[in-house]
């Protein structure tokens, strides 16, 4: 067989459906062969960054559904594979699985700066779980199995395989074998210890049973290993508080009494004050970020730490622990919640503390929704948010780009189905939104799925209108559109004495872009507008775009100012 | 801001596959901690297709260490990676010396000092090696005189817990 035949078969034995990608002179074998045996779908983007978020949005939505969990897209070398770099290091920073297969230049001219030619593999090795290049074509099928367990097993990352031209044209000899059925990697320092130690187990059991002041922050770890349900359980039995990370929103419903919202920067009230009085941490598939931990020397305080967390390296690596257990957080909390050991307090003066927080500055935010209209007279992204949380019931996919608009959504959008969220959250990669849409409703075509970026962040990755127009993507698009980069814009009217520096954009007339791909449009400039263009681009049959003209004076609070402690965050607005 | 001197010498003993590209990713993970490496070594062990690497680098905290070694530890191609401890393990090097000697200090030399003769040029240019602790080799070379050494290359740690 040949090597390009190889590449398919590989992907075909590992059930992949779609692929995303770009075609150029070093992968072009690769494609030929696609066309010759049409088996994917596949969906061409127009920029190769948006073929990768295509790919992470395969990814991130699979989770728990029937659907295989790695998403792949496919680039030529050089400027294809360069394209890559920003959608992979996001992937790794949001543990994303990823297959990327890049075309590479022919062997004997590798290094010698041919034609379209990069250093893929050196480039991609820091930034991926690891990277490959097969240099004859019996490692090709070997290659793909082994990258697509590395990517997929333990914390899900991106994996590289770069192929020469020459390696995909190549046939095998006759004595050529590979079984899939059989094949096992031969990774002997592959870290991958899912199993929770008993005794450790028993120890945070003993820990939670004593604590007067619990919390539980729940991470990413909780969806990816579709935890939710026992995370549930465990809480619920034990009585103590949840708080999410930005990916572990959506992991159980955020209006469960126990729930504190978010925690961190852009944290609720009653979340980060929670987190400074407590005395016992449980963190179950997270990594003590610095967008939730603030500066580090004022974290904690006294509070004990368990850490649950299946990367051994980021256990104690920003916070100390008291208690880690470096296993899959889904087994340790299916121990937890079925824990004889495990008492319910009531935990009376803490829950009453709780409520005290919550209600800080509830009042005024409920005020400033109704209101819904800011100081220079246009809408605000909160009460958008929320009238789009209402109509759906909290129950549709949500897919955020970054900025204000993605804390406004992680705040104020009432999550009710099991990973329904997905944003750029480690990276904070502009642009995401759009392509990642693609992916997600592909993985879940059953579902309403609305993509939701600012003004600054949809036109990072505009061109995938054109991906989405000719694949029929029923994608609803909401743009808040303020005319800034208002997350920068909100860090300068805070702490940079309102000078607006590079945040100031004279935007393009969207409903004409809109038209242009054949997308209806309709453009939302008043209250009273809001709910009927969210029911109509809910209601309608494919893709739909909303344009909301939103006011460029809203800010997000409370916020944790950066190299502040949580204790540092500004809750309310000096005027 | 002003940077503190990494006073703090520690050997880490990393065994791994032998493919290609695993060195690069722990020099440039050595990097991305802005930790200064001194010496790298790395050897085929006795197994086939495992590799063993030392490295020495001064890092004065303890937490950067353990988690540059977890780091180390996590690249798919390394099997395990601990730091040493100095006291219970033996740090080695090699030397290898081009200098001028006359034939009474090579018996001086040859007095303290254990060393091999390599090659010997026109009587008086002399190649030696020498093996042993980072001081006996300091020594040797501080024995010969700055002034006669005409070049040296040394090898780098290698390392083995007692």
């Amino acid at each position: 067989m040949k090597g390009t035949e190889l590449v398919l078969k590989a992907l075909k034995d590992k059930g992949v459906k779609y692929i995303f990608g770009y075609t150029g002179g070093a992968i072009m074998p690769i494609f030929d062969e696609m066309e010759k045996q049409k088996c994917f779908e596949f969906i061409m983007s127009r920029h190769e960054q948006g073929a990768a978020f295509m790919a992470q949005g395969i990814s991130r939505a699979s989770v728990g559904t029937s659907h295989p969990r790695t998403g792949v897209c496919m680039a030529t070398s050089g400027p294809g594979a360069m394209n890559l770099v920003t959608a992979i290091a996001d992937a790794i920073m949001d543990s994303c699985p990823l297959l990327a297969i890049t075309g590479q230049v022919a062997t004997g001219v590798i290094a010698t700066d041919a034609f379209q030619e990069s250093d893929v593999v050196g480039v991609m090795m820091p930034i991926t779980k690891q990277t490959y290049m097969p240099l004859s074509v019996d490692k090709i099928e070997e290659t793909i199995h082994e990258a697509m367990y590395v990517a997929l097993t333990g914390r899900g990352g991106p994996v590289v395989v770069d192929i020469p031209k020459d390696i995909q044209l190549q046939e095998t000899d006759a004595s050529y074998q590979f079984n899939p059925e059989t094949y096992e990697p031969e990774l002997p320092g592959f870290l991958y210890s899912p199993v929770p130690d008993r005794d450790r187990i028993r120890q945070a059991v003993a820990l939670i049973n004593k604590s007067e002041r619990p919390i539980i922050l729940c991470g990413h770890g909780v969806i990816t290993s579709t935890a939710g349900k026992n995370l549930q359980k465990f809480a619920e039995k034990a009585h103590i508080p949840i708080a999410f990370t930005l990916h572990g929103l959506s992991a159980i419903p955020v209006d469960h009494p126990l729930s504190l919202g978010m925690v961190g920067m852009h944290g609720t009230v009653e979340a980060n004050r929670a987190l400074l009085n407590t005395d016992l941490i449980i963190a179950f598939g997270m990594r003590f970020d610095d967008r939730v931990t603030g500066n580090l020397d004022l974290f904690g305080g006294d509070a004990k730490v368990i850490h649950v967390e299946i990367d051994p390296s980021e256990i104690d690596k920003n916070v100390k622990t008291s208690i880690a257990i470096n296993a899959d957080t889904g087994m340790a909390l299916n121990i937890l919640a079925n824990d004889h050991e495990l008492i319910s307090r009531p935990r009376r003066i803490w829950f009453e503390q709780l409520d005290v927080y919550r209600s800080e500055i509830r009042e005024a935010t409920q005020k400033e929704i109704d209101t819904g209209i800011g100081t220079q007279g246009e809408l605000l992204m909160k009460t958008i948010v929320t009238r789009l949380s209402d109509i759906t019931g909290g129950k549709d996919i949500i897919v955020g780009d970054v900025g204000q608009h993605q804390m406004i959504l992680a705040r104020y959008y009432n999550f009710q189905t099991a990973n329904s969220w997905f944003t750029s959250g480690g990276a904070g990669t502009m642009g995401c939104s759009l392509p990642m849409a693609v992916g997600v409703k592909l993985a879940r075509p059953d579902e309403r799925v609305w993509s939701i970026s600012g003004d600054g962040g949809f036109q990072m990755n505009i061109q995938e209108l054109g991906a989405i127009m000719e694949h029929k993507i029923d994608v609803k698009i909401l743009l808040m559109n303020n005319g800034y980069l208002g997350m920068v814009r909100q860090w300068q009217t805070l702490f940079y004495d309102g000078r607006y520096a590079g945040t100031p954009m004279k935007n393009p007339d969207f409903e004409a872009i809109s038209g242009a791909y054949g997308i209806p449009y309709l453009k939302v400039t008043k209250l009273d507008q809001i709910e009927a263009a969210l029911k109509t681009a809910a209601g309608h049959k494919g893709a739909f775009m909303v344009e909301f003209l939103c006011d460029p004076s809203e800010i997000i609070l409370p916020m944790v100012p950066a190299g502040g402690g949580i204790g540092d965050m500004i809750v309310s607005r000096r005027t | 801001m002003m940077t503190t001197a990494q006073t703090k010498r520690r050997a880490i003993l990393a065994v791994m596959l032998d493919r290609s590209g695993v060195l690069n990713k722990i020099s440039s993970l050595i990097r991305r901690k802005m930790i200064n490496v001194d010496t790298i070594t790395a050897c085929p062990t006795q197994q086939p297709g495992i590799t063993s690497m030392t490295l020495t680098l001064r890092e004065n905290s303890d937490d950067k260490a353990l988690q540059l070694v977890r780091q180390i530890e996590k690249l798919t191609e390394v099997i395990s990676a601990k730091e040493l401890d100095i006291d219970q393990s033996f740090w080695r090097e090699v030397a290898i010396a081009k200098f001028e000697a006359d034939s009474e200090h090579l018996e001086r030399l040859g007095r303290n000092f254990n060393f091999e003769i390599l090659d010997r040029q026109n009587h008086e240019v002399i190649v030696a090696q020498v093996a042993g602790t980072s001081q006996m080799i300091d020594n040797f070379l501080a024995e010969i005189g700055p002034d006669k050494i005409i070049e040296v290359a040394r090898s780098g740690f290698t390392a083995l817990e007692k």
